[in-house]
Order: structure tokens, then C-alpha cells, then sequence
């Protein structure tokens, strides 16, 4: 046995106007849940603890709660000394028990065909990693599209794709699911990462639902848009200036020995809209050693067409852009776009290594430049955490750049999966979020590492937001300054 | 809504419901009758948790047992079925489950079930213990899970009114004699009462009176209690199946199910001395034996010292690729990778676990019971596994008499006799004796549980028995105290409890024979299974015994 001390979430109605924490100091056995905890205070503190459980191994659904802020099944979560238990973030019946009626209500039922027949083992084999979710909601509780809009939730949109996929329902999923919000979603993946299932529901289910609908002609008019101007320009972005590939020679060569060589892929927003991002980061691996080999035959990655289900021409761009490297015998390519890297290394299949220009930093190890006598957060990109399930990398190379680093809450800023396009008021008031959450922080600037993000988080706040590479050159100019000073 | 009468502190009836058929229960035999009464008229169901969540169907992993091939039949169905329930089934309900299984997986096919399928777009079959052919059906490891699902689906697209989160907790008669209904609270311990021409009992199992459960929270054996109080009659109540394979780490998650499918697919059991020790009770059959007989196997290496410390043995599949465990046994994986065990590279450690009810209400083939107006289905009726159930038998049951259920049930004349207020009166007076009483629940239910677990296990004896229910007899004179109205079902729970656990231990005291999962270390008369003199032992408010029967040839 040990003694833990939690904080339990505790609402009633009838007397509680908000809900507040209790602190409940309780014994438990080695291993104990989350959900034995709360028995535990309910058999010795307060056995009036509203909460939810059944099966106790992970399979009903009925016992996601949130711990420490992220929404999990407290039968399968470990109880630990200190945790916070409150409820999923939905309407509260009392204390840890939230109103499932209405978003079950959402999810869609089969309408089987009068001769609907077994289908073939290929169609139950797609189905089926789609048929594992026992109806938690953690996806719903933790879904930040649904913090701003009528959004019907991720697991409704995964059941509209399950049906889809079945060739016995005879309903019409595509309507359905843009209804519910299928154009919401931001495919920040914060769903899959509460799954207790591990269901891919922006991949196997929005993407999926988004193609069927494009192949419909149901696509937003502004998702048309950006594939038109890729399809006849090979880019996402209009040129307005000057682009990075236009500046470049082909190989940029390090000031002092090569100490590694990298492929750059640049990617849409850092090629035609913010290049002097992408400059910095040249100049921050020709400090480092880095040789950087540029192929000017590069393209869209294709991912604000993926993402938004446009997929008619992916494969061209996917084989174009594997040609640029592959032909100029390059082994590893470094993205400094959080969406290009997760599409290169997700949706890809590439002859060379992708890695992101923070973990091609953190590999070779970089000249530690002058901290800056600023305070700095960082914004984790979706693309980057989830995507490519980097968070480290970035925060040590930070924390070494800058005099003192605070930690923000992450959540997506409402710029991907085509939502600041296709939805902005979405995509504002996800940022308006963000706003809050840097003010909440005290910094003077707030750091991220992909382009979507930097230039939507730029519109919704006043505190300056950079990119990492950026803050690294404005350290290193500190230092060279300084030595000058010096000198 | 008032929550009880504030002059009077007197609880009262808040609601009255009325329905053709009441169905209570939200699991797969209570879901399919709900389905099947809808055809006949108004049907309430009434489901003491969110439906889908609550009941065995949802856990249930391996299987559904049918004959869908050629080269299988129902007569070996029903051979197996016989010879694994050591002839104590009753013949007419085997012949019902081994004749409608395969319509009944048909309905969930149609209706939309995502069940594995062959190359050629058959249902995929596994094999299971104590079946001479593999005809287990599955969807991966959450085969329970895909039905209730399918079920619902259907369920959604009848009239069917849902009361969810309401618990039943005592059945209701007419003037007559007649079941009339029952009455439930809701979630914040109001009264409701539902009124109906005839109440489809399918609440699920109860082994939740055992220390060591695979059993949902939902299965604490609430049916067979207020059966009893209502005076029906059960039969087999002794028959209690332990699970050879339940988890024994970490502690609070002791008893979880490792689905048979892990044997299914070819794990083997090793003792801590890492011998196949199945070759010494079942040579012929290994692990793949009947559940009596691996449970019991397991138990007596653990007694014998050739356990694990932590009083288990090991199950072992890492001889089978990963992608086979990733693709049949994701649920396993899953469930052993929280608790820090990667099955694909270290064994897990399993011991016995109470699993499943075989006993039950006393039905017919039309799942009517002793009581008129009364209908049983799925766990909590008796009679369909014998003295012990073979895997993949309990779902296809649900689904067999489920459908059955809801049809006669439907089918029932509208009932005329009038409710008398006393009978009322006298379900909601033990209500308020709970806000009086000083014992906490939580308290009962852990001392009956390590009862029965110690006194009525897997081994038992009259001794042991006879303690076991005088100490059961005093827990149930205990006065329970409810902190809130909403704690008042707690306390209906820890009755219900009491009352099960009761019904169990006299039947394991009234069958002096050693037969399927019941096993007296003082047995006096042994007998092949086939031939043995007993029949059901049965159980109700006026009589209990064993009944004698000619020996079978």
C-alpha cells in the first residue's frame, strides 16, 4: 500500500454555483488506476463522489476523466501522488460525471441496405481500425475545434467514415459528416493522442471523408483555390516578392569546415511568403558546418491538399519532389516547415531521411550563440509535436538562446488543415486562444517552428512571434557584435 | 421532481412508466429482446448504466459459437456443448442455441456487425476449448464490443423507449401473483416505477460476490436476487465457471480476463518451472481443454508451490509473430502493455478468475420462468451451459434466447391484475430503513467477497460452506446505511449481493457430487458426468433440492 494525495474535481449542481477541487489523501495499492484512487475516496472520504466505471479494463468507456488536464480512461491510468482528476470538458451532471447523451446522440447508425450482404475481407479490414473506439469522448473532451465550433467531435466524423466504408449502410455520409463539421477539424491530432484506442481519425477519417467530398465537387471554394494556383504554379503560395529559391545558388557552402551535408526542402510559405526566415536558417548552418544543397526543381509538398482531401494530383508532386533530391544522391533532407516535415515523413515514401532543421541541430551539435535578454515561450507546432513527435529538440535549443524560457499549454493555434483558409473565423477565434495563453505566460516574444503557425499567431497577438532559427541568428549576431565591442 | 416527501421523510414513487414489455438490462440478450418485443408492441428498456456500457457483452473477447460450415454440424454443436456442461444442460435449450446460433449471427450481419471474414468472404472461425471444430466467430479481440454496437445501431432504429443510468431493483407482482413490472431508481435515487404486461429479466451474471471477478462493476448479480425475492425459482446456482486465464497484476486489476482467444491462438501455459504442465491433466487437449479443467489445473499447480510469486503461472505467445498478436489479440496487447508487459517478447501471468454464472432462473425454451409475466434471458438464466459453459457459448446465447425472450414476451396478453399500493409501499419502506442503518456498503461487499473467494472458490467443501453462509446470513442482517438518496442503490447492490451469494453457497451445499466447475474436496459419490444420479439442484423462497434422475446410458 502507499498514500497518494489528490485533487478531485467536485460540482453539485443544486449548491455549487462552478466546480472546485477537493484534496483527499488516500491509501492505495502498488499499480493502483486513477479509478481505484476515487474508489477509494468514495469508500472512505465522501461515498456521495459522482463517478462513472464499468468494465475496469479499458474496453466500456465509461471512466474518462481528465488527469493533470489531459483526458485519459482512469481505469487504465496509473493514480499519481499529486494528480489533478476533473471532468471530461462537457456539460457536468455532478462532480466527475459529464451529460453523454447529447454527443452520442451525434454519432451516426447504420442503415443497412434491405440486401446488404457480408462484405469482403479487404472492406472489413479498412473498417475495422475504425470500429475500436468505445465511445470515451476523450477525443471530443480534448478536440480544440470544438472549443470554437458547432463541430459535432472527432469520433462523430470517425463513425461517418466507418459507414462510408461499409457497403451495407445506405446512408449519405458525405452530407452528414459536412454537416457535423467535417471542414472544422485543423487535423492537429490531438484526438489520436487521447485515443485510449489509438484511432487515426484525422488520417483515416477527415482526410478520407475530405476526398470522398472532393471527389463530389464538395470542397471549399478556398481549398479549390490554393489546388488550382498548385496545380498551374507547382506552389501553395502566390508569388508577391522575390522567393527564397530565387535567392539561393543550389549548394550554399558552410564559412568554415563542412562538417555534414543536408538536402533543403523549403517548402511553400517560407519559399514565397516569409523567405527571410528560410535565409536565417541558411545562415545559421553555414555557422554550424552544414552544407546545404538547394534543388530548385522542388515543389508543393502537397499537404494543404492532403489535408483538405484534394488528393488528384499528390502523386505527381510526391514523385517531383523525391526526383529533386534523389537525383542529386542526397541522403538527408531538412524541413524547417512542421507541415512539410509531417508530410514528408508521414505521407511519403522517400529514398533519403527527413529529419527537421531542430533535430539536424541537435545532432551535430551548434555553436552556442549569446542568450538574447529576452523572455521566451514557445508554441509547439501540431505538425511538429504530433506530426513528428518533436518536442524536445526545439526547448533545449531555446533554452540556450534565450535568457529565460516559460512553458505556454499546448493546443493548436487553428491555422492547419486548410481552417485558416477555409473557416477563418475558426482560425481566429483558435487564435484568440493562443493570445490568452501567451499573456497568461509574461514572454516577450513567442517562438515556434513552422510558418502556418508563426504567421497566424502573428495576426492574433501583439507579442512578436519568431521562428527558432531566427532567434538563433539574432544570438549569434549578439555575439559577434559583442566581440567587435570587445575587440 | 421531489427527491422524497419532506413532511414525512418518506421515500415515494416519483414517475410511472407504463410498457407492453419491460426488458431490464442493456447487455446483448437484454439489447436482442428489446429488438425482438418491439415487433409486438411498446417496449421500456431499462438499463442501469449508460447502454453498451455496462455488461459482459461489452468485455466479451473471443467469441460467438455457430455452425456455418459444411464440414461442422449442429449435432457435434450440440455434443460438444453436452459433454462440456457435463450433461447437466437442459437438452431443449441446447437444441435452441446450437439450432438459432448461426440465424442469429445472420441478424448481426445484416444488421451491420463487422465480424472477421475469410478470403472467401465467409466468417472467419477460431478454435475453442472443448470444440471438436473451430467455430468461433470474432472481431479481433472485442468480438462483445462489435455486437453491442451492432445491437444498438438496430435497437436505435425501433420504438424502443430507453431509460439509461436507471437501475431496477425489485420486480413488482399483481393481485395475481403475476409480474407486473418493477421498480427502479434513477441516478440521483428517485423512484420510478415501470408498469408491463410482461418484464424480460436479462441482467447479466454476477461474479462480481467473488474477491477475483472478470466481471464488469454492472455484474453483482442484482437478477437472480430480485428473482428470488419475487419468488421464482433457480436452478444451478453452485455452477460457477472460473476462467482459467485472469490477470494477477497489478493488484486492484486482479481477475481481469485474458481472453481464451490467447490459447486459441496458440499460447501455451507454463508453471514458474517452465513446464507445460497441461500434459499432466489433458494430454489430448493441452490448454485448449475445457475451462473446468485448465482452471483447476492452474489452481493446483499455485497450491502445489509450482506457481509464480505472485501466485499465478505463465501464458506465454511469444513463439507467434507480432503481427498475429497485433492483428487477433490488440485488446491483449493493449491491456498488458498499461501494466508494463509487452506480450510479444514476456509471457503474462494468469491464475483463475469468477467469470460466469451457469446457473440461473429456471426457464423453458420461450424464456419463461416459474413466475407468469416473467422472462429470462442470457446470464441469468440457468440451464442452457450445464455445469460448465464453453467459450463462445455465452454470446451466441444472448443472441438465441435474447431473440427468443423479446418474441414470447411480446407475444403476451395484456395483463389485468390490479397492483395493490402495499406492494409498493413494502419495496420503498426498505429504502428508508437505509437512511437509518450505520454499515457502510463498500464495507459488506469487500468482507462477502473474500467469503465467497475463500469458502465457496474453486475447491470447496460442506465445512467450508457452512461457514461461508452463516457468515453470509449475518452480512445480509447488517443494517446498511445510504449517505444520500443517491447512495441508496448501493445498498440495493450489496443485498442483491448477499442474496446471490446466498443461493450459490446452498447449492454448492445441496450437490454432494464432484461435476463441471463444481468440485467438492468432500464429494461421497462419483460418477462418469454422463451417468451421474443429480440432475438440477434448484432453489426458490419455498423449497430447494436436487433432483434425481435415471442415470444416463
Amino acid at each position: 500500500m502507499k498514500t497518494i494525495t489528490i485533487q478531485v474535481s467536485r460540482f453539485d449542481p443544486a449548491v455549487d454555483a462552478e466546480p472546485h477541487f477537493e484534496e483527499y489523501t488516500v491509501q492505495v495499492n502498488e499499480g493502483a488506476r486513477v479509478l481505484h484512487a476515487l474508489h477509494a475516496v468514495r469508500d472512505n472520504h465522501d461515498p456521495g463522489l459522482a463517478y462513472r466505471y464499468c468494465c475496469g479494463s479499458g474496453q466500456c468507456g465509461s471512466c474518462a476523466v481528465r488527469v493533470d488536464g489531459t483526458p485519459v480512461l482512469a481505469c487504465m491510468e496509473e493514480a499519481r501522488d499529486g494528480m489533478t482528476v476533473e471532468p471530461l470538458a462537457l456539460p457536468i451532471l455532478k462532480d466527475l460525471m459529464v451529460d453523454l447523451e447529447p454527443v452520442i446522440a451525434k454519432i451516426a447508425r447504420i442503415c443497412p441496405a434491405p440486401d446488404a450482404e457480408l462484405p469482403a475481407k479487404d472492406e472489413i479490414e479498412t473498417i475495422k481500425p475504425l470500429r475500436d473506439c468505445i465511445e470515451c469522448f476523450c477525443c471530443v473532451s480534448a478536440c480544440p475545434a470544438l472549443q470554437v465550433t458547432e463541430f459535432a467531435g472527432p469520433t462523430v466524423l470517425r463513425q461517418e467514415m466507418r459507414l462510408t466504408l461499409d457497403p451495407r449502410d445506405s446512408g449519405d455520409r458525405i452530407t452528414d459528416a459536412i454537416t457535423k463539421g467535417l471542414f472544422y477539424c485543423t487535423t492537429c491530432r490531438r484526438c489520436l493522442e487521447v485515443c485510449p484506442k489509438e484511432i487515426d481519425i484525422p488520417g483515416k477519417a477527415i482526410e478520407k471523408l475530405r476526398e470522398i467530398a472532393n471527389r463530389r465537387g464538395l470542397t471549399l471554394p478556398r481549398h479549390q483555390e490554393v489546388a488550382r494556383l498548385v496545380q498551374e504554379t507547382g506552389r501553395s503560395v502566390e508569388r508577391t516578392k522575390e522567393t527564397f529559391l530565387e535567392q539561393v545558388p543550389e549548394v550554399i557552402e558552410p564559412d568554415g569546415p563542412v562538417r555534414g551535408e543536408v538536402g533543403f526542402f523549403v517548402g511553400c510559405m517560407f519559399n514565397g511568403r516569409v523567405p527571410q526566415t528560410a535565409l536565417d536558417a541558411m545562415e545559421v548552418m553555414k555557422r554550424n558546418g552544414i552544407r546545404v544543397i538547394v534543388p530548385h526543381d522542388q515543389v508543393c509538398c502537397g499537404s494543404p491538399l492532403i489535408r483538405t482531401g484534394q488528393t488528384a494530383f499528390v502523386d505527381d508532386l510526391k514523385k517531383k519532389n523525391i526526383e529533386a533530391f534523389a537525383r542529386r544522391g542526397i541522403t538527408t533532407v531538412m524541413t524547417i516547415c512542421a507541415g512539410c516535415g509531417a508530410t514528408l515523413k508521414n505521407d511519403y515514401e522517400t529514398p533519403f531521411v527527413v529529419k527537421d532543421v531542430t533535430e539536424i541541430l541537435t545532432e551535430y551539435g551548434i555553436e552556442p550563440p549569446t542568450k538574447l535578454d529576452i523572455t521566451a515561450t514557445y508554441h509547439d507546432p501540431c505538425h511538429l509535436l504530433r506530426g513528428q513527435g518533436i518536442s524536445e529538440e526545439p526547448r533545449a535549443l531555446l533554452r540556450d538562446a534565450v535568457r529565460e524560457f516559460v512553458e505556454m499549454p499546448t493546443q493548436c493555434c487553428g491555422a492547419g488543415g486548410g481552417v485558416r483558409s477555409g473557416v477563418p473565423e475558426e482560425a481566429k477565434a483558435l487564435g484568440a486562444k493562443r493570445d490568452e495563453a501567451v499573456k497568461a505566460t509574461g514572454a516577450d516574444v513567442v517562438v515556434t517552428v513552422c510558418p502556418f503557425c508563426e504567421f497566424h499567431i502573428a495576426d492574433c497577438t501583439d507579442v512578436p512571434v519568431k521562428n527558432l532559427v531566427t532567434v538563433l541568428l539574432e544570438g549569434y549576431r549578439k555575439k559577434d557584435a559583442e566581440r567587435e565591442g570587445s575587440a | 421532481m421531489v427527491l422524497y416527501n419532506a413532511s414525512t421523510n418518506k421515500m415515494h414513487v416519483d414517475e410511472i412508466v407504463d410498457a407492453h414489455v419491460l426488458v431490464v438490462g442493456s447487455g446483448g440478450a437484454g439489447v436482442r429482446a428489446a429488438i425482438e418485443a418491439s415487433r409486438y408492441g411498446g417496449v421500456v428498456m431499462v438499463s442501469k448504466t449508460i447502454a453498451g456500457k455496462g455488461g459482459c457483452t461489452t468485455m466479451a473477447e473471443g467469441g460467438y459459437n455457430a455452425v456455418l460450415r459444411d464440414r461442422d454440424s449442429v449435432d457435434v454443436h450440440r455434443e460438444d456443448t453436452l459433454s462440456g456442461g457435463a450433461y447437466l444442460n437442459e437438452p431443449a435449450l441446447v437444441d435452441a442455441l446450437v439450432h438459432e446460433a448461426p440465424e442469429r449471427m445472420a441478424d448481426l450481419v445484416r444488421w451491420g456487425a463487422v465480424f472477421d471474414v475469410t478470403d472467401d468472404r465467409e466468417i472467419a472461425q477460431r478454435p475453442f476449448g472443448g470444440q471438436r471444430f473451430p467455430r468461433t466467430c470474432y472481431a479481433g479481440d472485442r468480438t462483445g464490443h462489435e455486437m453491442i454496437m451492432t445491437l444498438l445501431d438496430r435497437l436505435d432504429a425501433t420504438d424502443t423507449h430507453l431509460y439509461q443510468e436507471v437501475s431496477v431493483i425489485d420486480l413488482v407482482k399483481d393481485e395475481n401473483g403475476t409480474v407486473a413490472g418493477a421498480i427502479a431508481l434513477d441516478r440521483d435515487g428517485n423512484v420510478v416505477f415501470f408498469r408491463a404486461d410482461a418484464t424480460v429479466l436479462a441482467t447479466g451474471g454476477g461474479t462480481q460476490v467473488y474477491d477475483i471477478s472478470t466481471n464488469s462493476a454492472a455484474g453483482t448479480g442484482d437478477g437472480f436476487a430480485m428473482a428470488y425475492r419475487a419468488g421464482a425459482e433457480l436452478i444451478d446456482m453452485e455452477m460457477i465457471q472460473f476462467h482459467p486465464t485472469g490477470a494477477v497484476y497489478p493488484y486492484d486489476a486482479r481477475g481481469r480476463l485474458v481472453t481464451e482467444a490467447v490459447r486459441g491462438e496458440g499460447g501455451i501455459l507454463l508453471n514458474a518451472r517452465r513446464e507445460r504442465f497441461m500434459e499432466r491433466y489433458d494430454p489430448e487437449r493441452m490448454e485448449l481443454s475445457t475451462r473446468d479443467v485448465v482452471a483447476r489445473a492452474i489452481a493446483t499447480e499455485v497450491l502445489e508451490g509450482r506457481g509464480t510469486s505472485r501466485g499465478g503461472v505463465y501464458l506465454d505467445v511469444t513463439h507467434l509473430p507480432a503481427e498475429t498478436i497485433e492483428s487477433r489479440l490488440p485488446v491483449m496487447l493493449e491491456q498488458f502493455l498499461a501494466y508494463g508487459v509487452d506480450i510479444r517478447r514476456e509471457p503474462m501471468e494468469v491464475a483463475p478468475t469468477a467469470h460466469h454464472i451457469m446457473g440461473g432462473l429456471r426457464i423453458t425454451p420461450e424464456c419463461r420462468t416459474t413466475l407468469p409475466g416473467l422472462f429470462a434471458c442470457g446470464e441469468v438464466a440457468g440451464g442452457v451451459h450445464g455445469a460448465n459453459r464453453l467459450g463462445g457459448n455465452a454470446l451466441a446465447e444472448t443472441q438465441v434466447f435474447g431473440k427468443r425472450a423479446g418474441e414470447f414476451a411480446g407475444k403476451n396478453p395484456a395483463r389485468s391484475g390490479r397492483i395493490s399500493e402495499g406492494a409498493i409501499e413494502e419495496k420503498i419502506r426498505v429504502l428508508d430503513d437505509f437512511f437509518e442503518g450505520s454499515v457502510n456498503p463498500a464495507d459488506l461487499r469487500k468482507d462477502l467477497k473474500l467469503t465467497m473467494w475463500d469458502q465457496a472458490g474453486i475447491f470447496r467443501n460442506a465445512a467450508d460452506l457452512r461457514t461461508a453462509l452463516g457468515h453470509i446470513k449475518r452480512l445480509a442482517d447488517k443494517r446498511l446505511c445510504a449517505a444520500s438518496t443517491a447512495n441508496l442503490l448501493e445498498c440495493c447492490t450489496a443485498r442483491n449481493m448477499c442474496t446471490t451469494a446466498s443461493l450459490i453457497v446452498r447449492c454448492a451445499l445441496i450437490r454432494p457430487e464432484n461435476r463441471g466447475a463444481h468440485v467438492r474436496r468432500d464429494a461421497t459419490v462419483t460418477a462418469e458426468p454422463g451417468k451421474s444420479p443429480f440432475g438440477h439442484t434448484y432453489v426458490s423462497l419455498t423449497r430447494e433440492g436436487i433432483e434425481q434422475r435415471e442415470a444416463m446410458t
